[in-house]
């Protein structure tokens, strides 16, 4: 029973799916329509093409058996005779020309009746001696040279209809450019959007959606699943299209020109839908599990090769083969099981295909034979049955490609599904100045359920006051930094800036105000100057000032092109205590009102640490600091220190008040001062 | 001497393909009568010499002719396809296990992305030019001969030899535009890598993004990066939009010579209406293989390419490895260095320089100095990620370049400074450098590193899964769960690379207690408080990649040098902090 409520979800999302795929054409609907007749027009001529080859035959290869009329002046003078095609119900005498065994006999001198009788006769009706008789007249054999003075007409005429051939071949040609260009342009540009919004999408995301995603997930979406779409918009699309078109245009003109015949053409038709449809179930079923598998092979492969240096140190390079070759193993079988689906598909397909051949031949032969139907018309039949299957063959495969590109927007649009619980408000206040007084009332925060990091939390800040808050790992310190800027929403309680709820604040405003120092540092891609200004309009002379201000600029002075320096991945060459430095130039350089500090400095050497406590000690004039760390020395200036334990505040006070509490701080500075 | 290998691979395989081929030439071959049959019908009925039992005749050949070349179709899609998913499969795992052995120097130059674009694309590109791209030009060039053959053979010379010159355009204009298509394609490479690095380098600075609200500029700065990717896109597609239809064009050509010329041979009775019908059918079938002509090329130039990356990978000698006569070796401990210096690179300054220092099994080393003064770079040289270039290294008095890098590794347990974790469940990410081990193991040395309290906290406890590079963890509980997965390998060496800087003073002192207590190791520890190094045996100051002073820690007292003054300072800030 299950398993029916899962096709039935599976269906509906199909169509959800079908509708917002739509929606991304919509701004492109002159592209589209202009493609569209594009792809008419290509049909059309496409049609064309073998009619104008079965005309050919039909009007003129075939046309031997013409009745001359021999005339006192033409342009065709042929054994002593003027003959001609056009006006025969001026002359009395005829000629015409007869195919026995593979020879060509000329008939001359005839009556009207004669010439009627000869022309419509049957094979047996002639009799061979030397050369050809009907009845008591004698023929001569044609030449090749015969044949050519003879039928001068029927050579002029094929040449027309190559020439008209020639024009249908540039006209198609252009408009077959012009199609790919027109489409290929609109699939792109779709693709970009899609990408673009994507982006900005995950961009926007709460941090807790970057806790619980891997980035290689996230990554191969905006990358390679937007790429699977590319194909379906430029190309699928319209080719489903161009497909559809050629069916139904095949269908009406197969019916037009021979009922009976265009029937027979149609009886396979419905064997290759049905496999059409079990291989479109097939393949889309076996799209979705390689499309997983890449997913989390990518994702294994970015992580680990980040994580190379650990896992030679650790030796661990053969367990970490087998775990690769695992998930390469998975990915590996499922690939196989696409292709044994498409290696017997289109075979089979080809088979029936066939199948529908042999009728239509058997059966047009029959009628050849029986003379209901011209060679001209068989030929032109199975020309166009072939065509017929083909583009349905074409479907089938578009549809694979199809159901691997839907497979990935179901991906892409699961991820534009993604809410961000972090809303703002739809008119925010908007503070001329943040001035960072902050206020927690009764704090209840959990990252999940009901797990609770802070529990009934409550303390108040005054704007340019120092607060450190204190406490083992866990207690839920780095918990209460988060949530100042509003990376994550609590469950209960209130969280005030200035006297507002943040929940009314302009996110943007609160989070530009607040300067964090974060416990990872991240170095990106680019100069030394992009990492302190990030993308923000900052001054040259603001950055070295702030890279002076917190003693960046005596390593960066060192690098060879110094600001210029451009970082390799993740700024590997820099150490640790450079990338602290680092991070600490671009938050003083973004001007921060509120400084938050996470374990800042918990990475840089005494002395080091002692230059840039004194830079921020100059910094933090006139601004609210918030921060955790676990050398009580550089927390004791604090106007404010919290003592956090197990998500409570357990104590508050200044470093002399806790001190004569004799509680759980006292036992901390104890401890530290000892060790 | 490039590209060997995948020859190693395709060598493998060589009887698959091989028969493969044969099918493919078995199928191509049959489809050569399907014309001939239909030939046969059509002059029958155009002289009025078949009945109905020769047409059941002929239409049983061509059925059955039908079925041999579905089988055989079935037959070398499977056979050279497979081949080529096999390989596609062995060459991912090699390149894995290849890049397993290159050294950090290899890390540091290559950006992750670009690695991930070898994996996914590149491997990609080789797949379809030993698959698709093999059968397309074997195809074509066997199906083009034998066409060829029936059409000169079977109809006319000099008609296939007219219909020839336009056809012979197609490989001429396919060299050319070969040519400018890897150039355009791989532009377009390139700009779907940057995009892919951007999204990469976005995704994981999401925190920093944030902070500093860069989110609007950051989705502008991407979207130029995707218009390129789009421009490069639309390059190559227009040179596509182009070929197409002039590769049409020009078979249409071939079409235009047969009614004109065929049409003529036909009308004047040179060959038979039969002839030019099957001539017709036999150009439709040239057309087919000039297409998957032009595809081939397409694919293996970027096939080449990708395979000419892929051997960059292949080819890349890891700077560091076993030398020949490399010994096994069972360390004890004893670490003996001299006179070493080192620099990352030629150009770049000397990180370390000169450094001298012993240390007997058991004994513990505490390095302390300012951050860029050297510190992590000799725990790297101690752990042979890089080669000493001058000066030596020695394990028990053994030179660590005679040392087999897994004796070497495996003797060493090492704590990096940013903790890096996998997304794996804690109990995996501990039980890290070792097969079988069990829970108690495990708990035991999360005991030690003060870390098991924390983690049975979690609901899911040890099978909490940390999220990727441990982003679910505080940084004191990444930096005590490295610590555990050390303390695991029970290596004779212990090196903690400021591994406590997150962990406050009450667990470090804890963390501490328990490594003297329980552990008879060599230790290593960089770090920046006094009270950690205080109970070192020795303690080593570095500054500017020299060691400025070394010795226990009331020499260094006594000294009254720099030491003397990181004690005091830090001393100070207890005495004001006490007051």
């Amino acid at each position: 029973m299950a398993k029916i409520v899962e096709e039935k979800i599976e269906t509906k999302v199909s169509y959800n799916l079908t509708k917002r795929l739509y929606q991304y054409i919509k701004p492109y609907k002159t592209s589209l329509i202009i493609g569209i007749i594009l792809v008419l027009a290509i049909s059309a001529m496409e049609l064309l093409k073998p009619m104008l080859i079965g005309s050919a035959i039909d009007d003129y290869i075939e046309k031997y058996d013409k009745i001359y009329g021999i005339c006192d002046n033409s342009d065709l003078y042929f054994k002593g005779h003027y003959l001609t095609v056009t006006n025969i119900e001026d002359c009395d005498r005829f000629a015409t020309i007869v195919l026995y065994q593979d020879e060509y006999y000329f008939f001359d001198d005839l009556d009207h009746n004669s010439s009627i009788m000869i022309h419509d006769s049957d094979i047996n009706d002639f009799s061979y001696d030397d050369t050809l008789y009907y009845k008591q007249y004698s023929s001569i054999r044609l030449s090749s040279d015969d044949l050519k003075i003879l039928r001068n007409d029927d050579i002029r005429g094929i040449r027309v209809i190559a020439v008209i051939y020639v024009i249908v071949l540039i006209a198609n040609a252009f408009c077959n450019f012009l199609q790919t260009y027109v489409l290929q342009k609109m699939g792109q540009n779709i693709i970009y959007n899609i990408r673009q919004q994507l982006f900005d999408h995950v961009n926007s995301l709460p941090l807790r959606f970057f806790d619980t995603h891997p980035i290689g997930q996230v990554v191969t979406r905006i990358t390679n699943d937007v790429e699977a779409l590319n194909e379906m918009y430029s190309r699928i699309l319209i080719r489903l299209f161009q497909s559809a078109v050629k069916i139904i245009g095949l269908v009406i003109v197969m019916l037009s020109i021979d009922l009976k015949m265009a029937l027979y053409c149609f009886i396979m038709v419905p064997f290759i839908g049905l496999l059409t449809y079990i291989f479109k179930n097939i393949s889309r079923r076996v799209s979705r599990v390689i499309r997983t598998r890449i997913s989390i092979l990518n994702t294994f492969l970015s992580e680990n090769i980040s994580g190379m240096r650990l896992i030679q140190i650790f030796t661990n390079e053969q367990r970490k083969y087998e775990e690769f070759k695992d998930k390469n193993t998975k990915l590996f079988k499922a690939n196989l099981y696409r292709l044994l689906v498409n290696a017997s598909f289109r075979p089979i397909i080809y088979f029936i295909a066939q199948i529908g051949l042999a009728i239509v031949l058997y059966n047009g032969a029959k009628d050849v034979i029986g003379g209901y139907l011209t060679i001209g018309t068989l030929y032109i039949f199975t020309n166009y049955i072939s065509n017929l299957y083909e583009p349905i063959q074409d479907m089938a495969e578009q549809f694979s490609t199809l159901q691997n590109a839907y497979a990935s927007s179901e991906k892409i649009f699961r991820l534009l599904d993604e809410t961000n619980d972090i809303v703002e408000k739809t008119d925010p206040v908007i503070l001329d100045n943040i001035e960072g007084n902050i206020e927690f009332k009764h704090v209840w925060f959990a990252y999940e359920n009901d797990d609770y990091v802070l529990k009934d939390v409550s303390f108040t800040i005054e704007k340019g006051k120092k607060v450190a808050f204190v406490g083992a790992t866990g207690a839920g310190k780095t918990s209460i930094l988060s949530l100042i800027g509003r990376y994550y929403d609590i469950q209960k309680g209130q969280i005030l800036v200035d006297g507002h709820d943040i929940k009314d604040l302009s996110i943007k405003q609160l989070r530009k105000a607040i300067g964090m120092v974060l416990q990872d540092v991240f170095v990106f891609n680019g100069t030394i100057y992009d990492n302190i200004t990030l993308l923000d309009d900052i001054s040259k002379e603001k950055v070295i000032e702030s890279a002076k201000f917190t003693n960046a600029d005596h390593f960066i002075e060192k690098l060879p092109n110094k600001y210029e320096e451009v970082m390799s991945e993740r700024g590997s060459t820099l150490s640790m205590g450079q990338r602290q430095l680092l991070s600490f130039a671009r938050t003083l350089a973004h001007d921060p009102k509120i400084l938050v500090m996470d374990e800042a400095t918990a990475n840089i050497d005494s002395e080091t640490e002692l230059l840039i406590q004194d830079a921020l000690e100059k910094m933090m004039t006139n601004k609210t600091t918030i921060m955790v760390a676990h050398r009580l020395s550089t927390i004791q200036h604090a106007d404010k220190i919290i003592v956090m334990h197990k998500g409570r505040i357990v104590e508050m006070g200044n470093h002399q008040e806790l001190l004569a509490l004799n509680g759980m701080y006292k036992k901390l500075y104890d401890l530290q001062l000892y060790a | 001497m490039k590209k060997i290998f995948l020859f190693k691979y395709i060598n493998k395989y060589k009887w698959t393909y091989i028969l493969g081929l044969l099918a493919l030439l078995a199928v191509d071959y049959l489809n050569l009568y399907i014309p001939v049959i239909l030939a046969n019908i059509t002059d029958g009925l155009s002289i009025n010499n078949i009945d109905i039992k020769q047409l059941i005749t002929y239409i049983i050949y061509l059925l059955s002719f039908s079925l041999c070349i579905a089988l055989g179709r079935v037959l070398w899609r499977l056979l050279i396809f497979g081949s080529a998913r096999r390989v596609e499969y062995e060459v991912t795992n090699a390149m894995f296990a290849k890049l397993e052995t290159l050294s950090c120097n290899y890390f540091n130059t290559h950006k992750t992305g670009d690695l991930m674009a070898n994996f996914t694309n590149d491997i990609e590109a080789l797949r379809n030019a030993i698959g698709p791209a093999i059968v397309s030009s074997f195809d074509s060039i066997v199906m083009t001969i034998m066409v060829l053959y029936k059409m000169m053979v079977f109809v006319d010379l000099k008609l296939t030899l007219l219909c020839l010159i336009p056809m012979s355009i197609i490989a001429i204009g396919g060299y050319y535009f070969g040519e400018e298509f890897e150039k355009r394609f791989a532009n377009k490479q390139n700009a779907f890598a940057k995009v892919s690095d951007y999204v990469q380098e976005t995704i994981s600075s999401s925190r920093v993004v944030k902070a500093f609200v860069q989110e609007d500029k950051q989705d502008i700065a991407f979207g130029k990066i995707n218009e390129y990717n789009k421009q490069q896109n639309l390059k190559v597609v227009k040179l596509m939009a182009t070929i197409m239809p002039l590769l049409e064009m020009v078979i249409g050509i071939s079409y235009v010579v047969t009614i004109i010329y065929g049409g003529y041979l036909t009308i004047v009775h040179k060959i038979s209406l039969g002839k030019f019908v099957a001539f017709n059918s036999y150009i439709s079938m040239l057309v087919w293989p000039m297409i998957a002509l032009g595809d081939a090329i397409t694919s293996f130039t970027q096939g080449l390419a990708a395979i000419s990356r892929l051997d960059n990978i292949f080819n890349q000698e890891s700077e560091i490895q076993d030398r020949s006569n490399a010994i096994d070796l069972k360390i004890e401990g004893n670490i003996k260095v001299s006179n070493l210096s080192f620099k990352y690179q030629d150009h770049l300054p000397e990180v370390l320089s000169n450094i001298n220092f012993e240390l007997k099994k058991g004994e513990t080393l505490a390095i302390i100095g300012h951050t860029g003064d050297g510190k992590s770079t000799l725990v790297n040289l101690l752990l042979h990620l890089y080669n000493v270039d001058d000066g030596h290294i020695y394990f028990d008095d053994h030179d660590i370049n005679d040392i087999k890098l897994d004796c070497l590794r495996s003797s060493i347990s090492y704590v990096p400074q940013d903790s890096y974790l996998f997304s794996d469940s804690i109990k995996n990410n501990i039980a890290f450098g070792k097969d079988n081990v069990d829970m108690d193991e495990i708990e035991n040395v999360c005991k030690l590193a003060c870390v098991h309290d924390n983690i049975i906290d979690f609901p899911e406890g040890y099978d909490t899964i940390v999220g990727e590079r441990g982003v679910t963890l505080s940084g004191g509980q990444k930096q005590r769960c490295a610590i555990a997965r050390a303390l695991l390998k029970q290596s004779p060496i212990l090196i903690l690379d400021d591994a406590l800087s997150a962990v406050d003073t009450d667990t470090e002192s804890n963390i501490l207690n328990n490594l003297q207590r329980t552990q008879k190791q060599t230790l290593i520890m960089i770090a920046h408080r006094i009270s950690t190094v205080k109970r070192a045996d020795h303690i080593m100051v570095l500054d500017e990649g020299r060691i400025v002073e070394y010795g226990d820690f009331d020499s260094l007292i006594q000294l009254n040098g720099t030491f003397k003054k990181m004690f005091d300072k830090q001393q100070l800030e207890f005495q004001i902090a006490k007051e």
